[in-house]
Parts: C-alpha cells; structure tokens; sequence
C-alpha cells in the first residue's frame, strides 16, 4: 500500500514536467504578445520591446522553460505582468474562493445524487424514478452558464431573494483565517457575516452542483440496480428481511464502492465547471481569474494556475484511488495502473 | 498448415460477422426504447433542419443575418415567434441556422477526438510497454488540465473560428477515446483468436483493424454519442465566452453571451438559444443512453 | 456491523472533505475578525448611513499610480492620491491642489509649484517639495522601469526631446520642474490620476517603490483593504488637509462585479449604491426599482479607421464614399441609445467648443452606391475587438456587424475578424485590413492628447496609418501654443483635415453612464472618467 502510494506520487512528476511544457508552449509560442496590453494605449514600440527584454520574452523558449522551472522548484512562480504580485499570491487570495464553492458543490451533489439515486432504484419504474431520471437528464444536458443566468434572473432579478453576485457583503468580510468564509465566521461566531456568506454561496453552488448531481444520480442507481440483483441480496429477502433493511444494510454498502470514484472524480470536474460558474456569479475565485489572464496573456499566472490544478487534480485521483482499494479489497495494487 | 489456416481465417469471419449482428440486435433493442426513438427523431429534425437551411436558405421566415435596426430588440410575437436581436435579426431564424455550426462542430470535434484517440488508445494497448507508458502518461498530463481551460487556451492562441473551435474541443477529448480503446484492446488482446491471428504472422495493423477493433466499435459508438454532445455544450460555452465563431454567424453559445447585459430587460433572448443548445445535447445523451442500454445486454435486462 | 463499517466508509469520506478543506486553510494561517469591524458604528445616531459602495466591472489593476493606466484603477486611487493639481469638477480645467499657486516661465521650459503647507500622507509623513521630487524622479530615466505605462506620456523621454529633464527642490514648499521642450499640455497633465499624483516617500521606500497593494497618498480618503477579485475598501482620512473638501461618509467600498446584469441586480437590491459601466438597455430597469441616473457626456472618441495604405483606402475618395453608405445617427441611436452622442469631430464638444461647426460626410447611401462603384470598393476586410471599451459599451464586434449590415445594403461584402483585445493589439500591427475599429479615451483633456493620434509613428495608436506632413506640422505647433484662440484654431484645423480627408469615420462619444440609489447625494463621474466620493453622502 505504501509503495503503492509513492509510486502514484513519484508519477506525479513527469505529469506535471508535462503540464508545464504543454501550458508554456500554448502560452508562449502561439499566444498573443501581452506587452502591448501591458503598457497600455500609450505603448511604443520601443517601450514594448524594453518590456520584453526585460521579462525575458526575446529569450529562446528553451532558456525561457529553464528559468520558469528552476524558479518553481524553489516555490517562485514569478509575478503577474498586469498586477506586478506575485503569482503565489494572487492565486492564494482566490483559491479559497474556489475551494469553498467546489465542496459546497460537491457535497450538495453528492447527498441529493445519492438519495435520488437510491429512491429511484428502490421503486424502480415508479413516477419518483422516472421523474429523478429526467431531472437528472436536464441537469446534464443545460450548459451551465445558461441555467446559471436563468436562476439570477428568478432569484434576484425577479424575487430579489438572493444575492446574483459575489462572496460576501465586504464591510461583513472576515479578516484572516482560512479564507473559507462560512468556516471563518462560524469560528469567529460572527453569525451575520455567516448568513450573508451563506445567501451568496447558494445560487452558484445550485448551479454549479446540478452538472455533478446528475451524473452522481444515474452512477446511484444503475448501481444500485445491479446490486440489488445480486445472489446475497435476494438471500437476504428470501430469508425474510423488509426491503428497507436489505437496502440499507446490504445493497448500498456495496453500490457506494464505484460511485466513490464518481464523487472524487467529479470534484475534479468542478473545478473546470468552476470556469463558467464563476464568470456568471462574479464568484472571485481562481476559475474566473485565470480565463482572465488566459486573454490577457499573463503567461506567468497561467502557468502557476495550471500547475496547481493539475496537483489537485492528480492527487485527488490518487485518493479516490486508495478510498477505492480501501472499499474494495479485491483490487490488487500492482495492477492497477494507467 | 494449409488446412489450418484456412480454419482460422474461417474463425475470424466468423468473428467479422459478429458486428453486424451486433448491430442489428442493437437496433432492434434500441426500438424498443422509446425515450432512445424520440431523441432519434429530434435529432433527425435537427440534421433535417441544418442541411434544408443550408441549401435553401430561403425557407427561412427571415434571412438570419439581415440587419434592421428599427426592428431592434422586439419581445416575441406572431411576426418573430422568438423575437429579434438587438441588431434586430430574428431569433428563430438564427437558432434554426444555428444547428448547422451546433451539429457540425460537434460531429467534427468528435471526429478528429475519435480517429486520434482511437489510433492512440490502440497503439498503447495493443503494443504495450514504453510505447503504452508514454502514450497514456502523455494523456494523463492532458486529463488532468481542465478541458475548458485547455481549450479556452488554445481558442485564445489560434483566434476565433469554426475550424479552431473544432480543433480546440475536438483535441481537448482525445484523451477519453485513448483510454477506452486502450482498455478494451487489453480485454481482448489475449483472446483465442486474437492470439491466434498472431501466431499465423498477420500484421500488427491488420491484426488492430480486422479483429479488435470491431470488437470495440460498441463502447466507441456509445462513447461517440455522448461526445457529441459534451462538443456540443463546450462550443456554447466557447461561445458565451467571446472565443466562439466570428461575426456576423449565428451559433447558439455567442447569441447567449451577447444577451448576457441584457438579460433582465430582454430574458427571451437568453432563454431560446439555451432551449435550443439542451434540446440538442438532451437528445444527444438519450441516444448515447439508449445505445448504451441496447449494446450492453447485462443493463438490457433492466 | 455492516452499518458500522458503511458509517466508518462515510466518515473517511467526510474526513477527505474537511482535508481539502485544511489545504485551503493552512495556506492562509488563522484567527479571523471583520472588515469593516473597526469602523461600524462611529456614526450611529446620524441620519447618514456610514458606507457607500461602488460596484465596477473589474478590480484595479493595482493602487500605484506609476504602475497602472486603467480606469478601475483611477476611480479607486482619485480617493487616495492627490496631485500638485486638480481638474474642475465640472471641466477639465486645472485647479490649486498640493500646489496653492505656480509661475511658468515665458518660453514656457520651467514650471515653479508653491506647495501647500501642513499637509501629511496618510502614514504621517510630511508632504513637501522632497516629496514631489521623489514621486516624479522614479519615473523620470534612468529610474523609469519598462512597466510603467504612463511615464513617457506624463514625463516624456529623451530620446525624443520631450517631457520633465529635472526636478529641483527650491525650498521645502517650492518645486521646481524643467521641461526639456515647450508642451502646453503639462499643466493638464499634472493633474492627472495616472503618473503625476504625489504619493508618500515612506511608503515607496517600505514597499520597495511599488505601492500597488499599499497605497499611500494625501487624498481624503485612506486605504483599508484590497481583497482580490472582491472588494477594495477605503475609510475616511480624519487628518485630511482641507476641511472644505473633506469626507463626508466614514467608509467607501468598491466591489467588482463583472456581469452587468449581475451589478444591476445588485444595485437594485440594495447590496450596492452606486454602479458604473451599464448600457441603455438597463436603464428602465434601473429606474423601475426606484434608482436614479447619472449620465454626463465621458471623453472618449469611438471610431473606425480606414487603412490609409491598404490599396482600397488609399484613395480618399474611397473612403468617403463608405462613409457616404453609413447612417451614423441611426447606428449610435440604435446602439447605444440615448447614452452616447453622435460624433462630429474627434473631440467630445466640451474640450474643443470650436468643434461644433466643423462637418462630417453625409449619409446618402444612392450617393454611396455610385462614388463606390466609381471607387471600385466591393469588398472590405475589416478587423473589430470583441471586448467591451469605455468608448464602446456594446464591443467591437456589435459595431462592426452593424456597419457591415450598412455596406451590404450598398452591396459592398465585408470579411469580419473579431479578436479578443489582446490578440487585437497584436493583430493590428501584424495583419493586413481596409479597416479597423478602435477608439480613444481621454487622459488629460487637452487637445493635443487626441488629434496628436493621427500624427503619431505607432500603428497601434494610428491605426489608419495616416501620414500627412501639414498635420504633423499642424500638431507640433499646436502642442507649443500658448492655451488661446491661436490654439484654438490650429485644432480646429486638425478636425477640419480629418473630416475633409475621411481618415476615420468618426462614431460617437460616449456618456459616462451610472445608476445610483436614490438615498445618495452629491455623486458624480468626472469627464477623464474618475469618482471623487470626498462629497457624496447617503441618508439612511
């Protein structure tokens, strides 16, 4: 188990060595020149090629991708052309903001996905299973900014119930902590500051869990279904148990094991599903920002962007991994691979 | 010897065969799926639709593209059942013209994300070893970047268009094709009569395309399906974003996003083109569903 | 036991959960209070409320005026900063500011400033003649980095004769600036919200000369906090120098919203007061919920140039018989409502009032279709911006659709390439077009800062790669001019040209458009696109 584990991490690398070429070649060979942008309307041409000089972009891209790797291995993803940051601090003050809409997300999804799931599977053919499998076709099927802009112009624009836009009211704003605002106010006990978090967090958390609430429904039941097929569980009926206890007891226990790995792999879905969640929403996180500095061709930010979503992403993959051997004892660690 | 390999080259028509009625015990369980017919039917209205506007483009109520700004920004009526834009060109018409850069888009993005992937995944799996480890590490390294993100990226590097459209969403989904091929072809790969066609020398290639191949041809059709639709929705999203098609074309993500200002004193414009965009991709996934079902006999039963 | 071991399943998940969760809260450390905490309550009992915030489209590029050149930026930092002058409120005239009163020598090289005196930065630091001194030279060469975008523009360059050669402390509250040549426009310049306001020496020594996450200025309001992607706030500057102008409400908050729906929403609402960057359509909207309307003419031009070398344009005939097929008045009216003016010379009227009687080509599309048959012109290759412009609310792309939609009528085919800004500032200079969209906005008011763009040797600012020699020569007279009817006139000249040569096909100017809560007082958005809140109050 342990080398397993090391062999997944030690992996890691060439897949981020390869993330980086990959993003360094789109953005430096083949994206517009930013120096223009950069400077403004005011740009020279010889003001534009001192700017480049001086970024390094007249390097060879050989020299170019050196120095980008050898400052990363010492943790300095260099600084934004447009803002002069630093990249490290520019995506630590969003990735909170991503972070606590993608689990909002997530864990919304994954109780109604469940439960819908379970239900539908449970009285299959019945008006309720019909009526979540459609749901959960919709919810597949709408593109996300769509359904996104429908529910601002119901709940704000027309109800005027709930906030379109942003995180929190800022002069509500926690200061410090985890950047988790629902944490952060709930630690601090300043429940106003948590309501108001709260209100802004549920329309793009609906919107942004409707994709992955489909996908974890259907995984639910199709599971469920076959589960439920099995030898032991219909011993277990013959034998006298109620449907309720059969399910509960045995059949979901066994059907969580594959949507376990739906879960972990959509939250890393999420994260692309941020993208557009956060450009409707005017939600600050890192989705929004870095599709930003894609157009501005910040090329610094969107390689440390990028990287770190790939991080992410693979070592989430390597956790559901282990979840998944953990649940499931019949997979063999040495052949699980590619 | 002769004798021998006459019998086996029996064996594997016999395993050619096999596809065919594949396909047809397919088609007569997808018959029997009523939500898999209507999604079969609105998508024939679809192609219907864009080939007829294509060719006579005249059918339309309205020419899509003709500009009249006194008739700007007209909530729908009898005249514009959709009402029109805010160049005032009418809806209906842009979003029927619409399914021609929807439907094409898609069937191309997938082609080019199936052909490569395909090619890909069965190199890896039929051959194994450190082409296989490069192959599907390369494919890691291209799943574990957001596609959306990849592909605004390459939207952003290669300008906007159709034809970069189809290439950024068709090159972002390579990597899906690559593993289900892979994995299949190593399902396979030890099979009797794949072993056997090695043992009588055929070549690699043939090997690939005459007996693993069409063994695979189902999850890939499946898969192919449900793909459409994901190009589909990730060329709206393109779209909406401001990376879609160039102007004056109409398609269904860049008519959404330019009512984006606009949207609570003109909602019409937002709601039809997204109807028409989850029509389609609903369609989309109902067939793949379908298929999926028909192709599968363990879910047939369900 | 089967339940137990699902329970300890469903645990472990949650367990990854709250993992992902300490990932995102280790980076940041702990112990959290409030924003706005500090400040709430001072001013309870009063009828005004303590708060106004101002929702815009994006963050700021950043608060140090040396560094930025955008105007998300210039509307947070005229709170901060203040420079040696300041427009009118109402023109863009220059008025005492840091500076009480100032002399310019009569070949017009030296300018002296007599400084305010008691004046402190926010930090406390004493402002004084060391304190311009610092704030110029650090963008005067060889200090000057390549990322500062207004330098050259404010303080000139060598290499080209122009701009600040010296800064001279004459005494602590008497500067001295040597200009390397006569410019007219320095004055304006000096009043600036980009590159000339003074900010503290302190500060810029603290921050290693960059300020744009601290700034410190001497401006009525202090800064607070700058949360990324949300939010900037400012509270008020209790030790601010001149009690005539100083802040009435306790704290500004400026949030960036994105959308414009979505800050129309907001603004209707009630989370926000005051919005900007809206177009006409959200108007009645706006007005419906019960909020009002600031609309006042913006310094910008909006236009499409012709490609004066590209061989359809290089003929003036050509170009004026395209202009000739394009109903200006119905396109603006049509695209922008009543929230811009249609153009008719490249200055906005309130700049140049001698512009009202210089005149632009006549729509007349018969007209049109003979001189461009006589011109040969059936096809245009045109390039268009995709992204929002001050100067053009609704993209370059609408725009150029809807001239296309003109000239198909006369049946001349246009090819439009739409790019995204980016790749736009970049396109123009490489590929090859009849014509392209671009626009203007003004950074200091004088005349010279727009007619000075048809006389320029960068293609990104002189897209019609127009090259006249009596303009040029028009231009370099016009910026030595003393402000006066001699300059007046050269000016006039300069649009006289423009409309007569139709370079460009001038569009419209913009309206600074912005939808406020009734309950707020006193706001408005300054011609060069800034929003002093020193004076703007909101009852409760």
């Amino acid at each position: 188990m342990f080398k397993y584990t090391v062999k997944r991490i030690l992996q890691l690398i060439p897949v981020l060595l390869g993330v980086s070429i990959i993003v360094f070649l789109i953005m430096r060979v083949f994206s517009p020149d930013p120096a223009g942008v950069v400077l403004g309307q005011h740009a020279t041409p010889d003001a534009m090629q001192a700017w480049r000089q001086e970024n390094g972009l007249n390097d060879p891209i050989w020299l170019q991708y050196w120095n980008f790797l050898i400052d990363a291995l010492r943790g300095d993803l260099g600084t934004s052309y447009y803002t002069h940051s630093p990249v490290t601090q520019e995506i630590a003050s969003r990735f909170p903001a991503t972070v606590e809409l993608a689990i909002c997300a997530i864990i919304l999804a994954s109780v109604f996905g469940v439960l819908l799931g379970v239900i539908s599977s449970v009285k299959k053919n019945s008006l309720a299973d019909h009526a979540s499998m459609i749901l959960a076709l919709i919810g597949v099927s709408m593109p996300i900014f769509w359904s996104g802009m429908l529910m601002i112009i119901l709940f704000s624009g027309t109800w005027h119930l709930l906030p379109s836009s942003g995180r929190i009211d800022p002069m509500l704003q926690p200061v410090g902590g985890t950047g988790l605002y629902l944490i952060d106010t709930l630690f601090s006990g300043d429940f106003e500051a948590f309501g108001n978090a709260l209100q802004h967090l549920i329309l793009p958390t609906v919107a942004l869990s409707l994709y992955s609430m489909a996908i974890i429904t259907r995984m639910t039941r199709s599971s469920m279904l076959e589960t439920l097929d099995q030898d032991y569980i219909r011993t277990a009926e013959a034998k006298g148990l109620t449907r309720g206890r059969v399910v509960q007891h045995h059949a979901l226990r066994n059907a969580m094991i594959p949507v376990t790995t739906v879960i972990g792999l959509q939250f890393g879905s999420l994260l692309g599903g941020a993208v557009l969640t956060e450009t409707v929403f005017a939600w600050p996180g890192i989705g929004k920002y870095t599709v930003e500095c894609i157009l501005k061709s910040d090329f610094p930010v969107v390689q440390g962007v990028v990287l770190l979503i790939a991080v992410i992403f693979v070592l989430l993959n390597l956790v559901v991994d282990i979840i998944y051997a953990f649940l499931d004892p019949r997979i063999k660690y040495a052949k699980k691979e590619g | 010897m002769k004798k021998r390999r006459t019998s086996e080259t029996a064996a594997s028509t016999e395993i050619l065969e096999k596809p065919e009625s594949l396909w047809r015990s397919m088609w007569d369980s997808l018959k029997e799926n009523r939500a898999a017919m209507i999604s079969l039917f609105v998508i024939a209205a679809l192609v219907l639709i864009a080939v007829t506007t294509a060719i006579f483009p005249k059918i339309l109520p309205y020419d899509p593209y003709d500009q009249d700004l006194s008739q700007a920004k007209l909530w729908p009526s009898p005249a514009h059942i959709c009402g029109t834009d805010q160049n005032g060109r009418d809806i209906f018409a842009r979003i029927l013209v619409g399914t021609q850069i929807s439907l094409s888009v898609g069937l191309a993005a997938v082609t080019i994300s199936l052909v490569i992937g395909v090619v890909l995944g069965a190199i890896a799996g039929y051959r194994g070893g450190k082409i296989d480890a490069v192959i599907m590490r390369f494919m890691d390294i291209m799943l574990s970047i957001p596609s959306i993100l990849l592909a605004i990226a390459f939207m952003a590097a290669l300008g906007k268009g159709i034809d970069k459209a189809v290439i950024a969403i068709g090159l972002v989904s390579i990597p899906e094709y690559a593993r289900i091929v892979r994995s299949q072809i190593l399902s396979v790969k030890e099979n009797d009569y794949v072993q056997a066609a090695r043992v009588i020398g055929d070549k690699d290639g043939r090997i690939i395309f005459r007996h693993i191949l069409p063994n695979v041809t189902s999850s890939i059709v499946v898969r192919a399906t449900l793909g459409i639709s994901s190009a589909v929705l990730d060329t709206a999203a393109l779209g909406f974003l401001g990376l879609g098609v160039q102007p004056p074309l109409a398609e269904w993500g860049d008519m959404l996003g330019r009512a984006r200002g606009m949207i609570l004193q003109f909602p019409y414009m937002l709601i039809f083109p997204g109807l028409a965009i989850t029509i389609t991709v609903l369609a989309f996934n109902l067939l793949g569903d379908g298929l999926r079902d028909a192709l599968d006999p363990k879910s047939r039963k369900n | 036991m089967k339940r137990g071991s699902f329970m300890k399943k469903s645990k472990k998940l949650l367990a990854l959960a709250l993992a992902t969760a300490m990932v995102g809260a280790s980076m940041v450390g702990c112990g959290s209070s409030r924003a706005g905490s500090s400040t709430s309550g001072t001013t309870s009992g009063s009828q005004m409320a303590d708060t106004i915030t101002f929702a815009q489209g994006a963050d700021p590029r950043g608060l140090d005026p040396a560094y930025v050149d955008d105007g998300e930026s210039a509307k947070i930092m005229c709170n901060i900063y203040e420079g040696l002058l300041k427009y009118n409120k109402d023109s863009t005239e220059v008025e005492p500011c840091l500076a009480k009163s100032w002399d310019i020598s009569d070949d017009g090289l030296t300018y002296t400033f007599h400084l305010q005196e008691g004046v402190k930065f926010q930090d406390g630091t004493d402002f004084n003649a060391d304190a311009v001194k610092k704030s110029i030279d650090r963008q005067l060469e060889p200090n000057r980095s390549s990322d500062m975008p207004y330098a050259s523009f404010v303080y000139g360059a060598e290499a080209d004769n122009t701009g600040v050669k010296a800064v001279k402390v004459v005494d602590t509250n008497t500067v001295e600036i040597d200009l390397r040549s006569a410019n007219t426009a320095f004055l304006k310049n000096m009043a600036m919200c980009m590159a000339a306001p003074i900010v503290s020496p302190t500060a810029l020594e603290k921050n290693k000369g960059n300020l744009n996450e601290a700034p410190c200025g001497t401006g009525p309001y202090t800064f607070v906090s700058w949360n990324k992607g949300q939010s900037v706030v400012l509270k008020k500057n209790d030790n601010y120098w001149d009690k005539d102008n100083a802040a009435k409400t306790e704290n500004i908050v400026f949030r960036f919203i994105a959308e414009n729906a979505a800050r129309v929403t907001a603004l209707n609402n009630g989370e926000v007061d005051v919005i900007d960057g809206i177009d006409d359509t959200v108007v009645p909207t706006i007005q419906d919920a019960g909020n009002k309307i600031f609309n006042e003419d913006g310094m910008t031009i909006n236009y499409m140039a012709y490609n004066t070398k590209s061989d359809t344009f290089k003929n003036a005939a050509a170009r004026k018989a395209v202009n000739e097929a394009i109903n200006v008045p119905e396109l603006v009216k049509a695209l922008y409502g009543d929230y811009a003016s249609v153009a008719n010379s490249v200055m906005p009227t309130f700049m140049a009032p001698y512009d009202t009687d210089i005149q632009q080509t006549q729509y007349d599309p018969e007209k049109a279709k003979t001189d461009l048959a006589a011109a040969g012109v059936t096809k245009i290759k045109m390039l268009t911006y995709t992204n929002p412009r001050p100067y053009n609310t609704k993209g370059g792309q609408q725009l150029a659709e809807t001239i296309k939609g003109y000239l198909d009528k006369v049946g001349v085919d246009c090819e439009i390439d739409a790019y995204d800004w980016t790749t736009y500032k970049q396109k123009i200079e490489t590929e090859s077009y009849d014509v392209a969209f671009y626009g203007w906005t003004g950074d200091n008011g004088d005349p010279d800062n727009f007619m000075n763009l048809l006389a320029d040797k960068t293609v990104s600012m002189n897209i019609a790669r127009y090259d006249d020699f009596t303009y040029r020569a028009l231009i370099q007279k016009g910026i030595a001019t003393k402000d006066g009817a001699d300059r007046d006139a050269v000016y006039k000249q300069c649009e006289q040209m423009v409309a007569d040569q139709n370079v460009w096909l001038l569009i419209s100017h913009s309206k600074n458009l912005c939808g406020y809560n009734s309950k707020v007082q006193g706001f408005y958005y300054h011609q060069t696109g800034i929003t002093p809140f020193a004076g703007v109050t909101k009852t409760k």
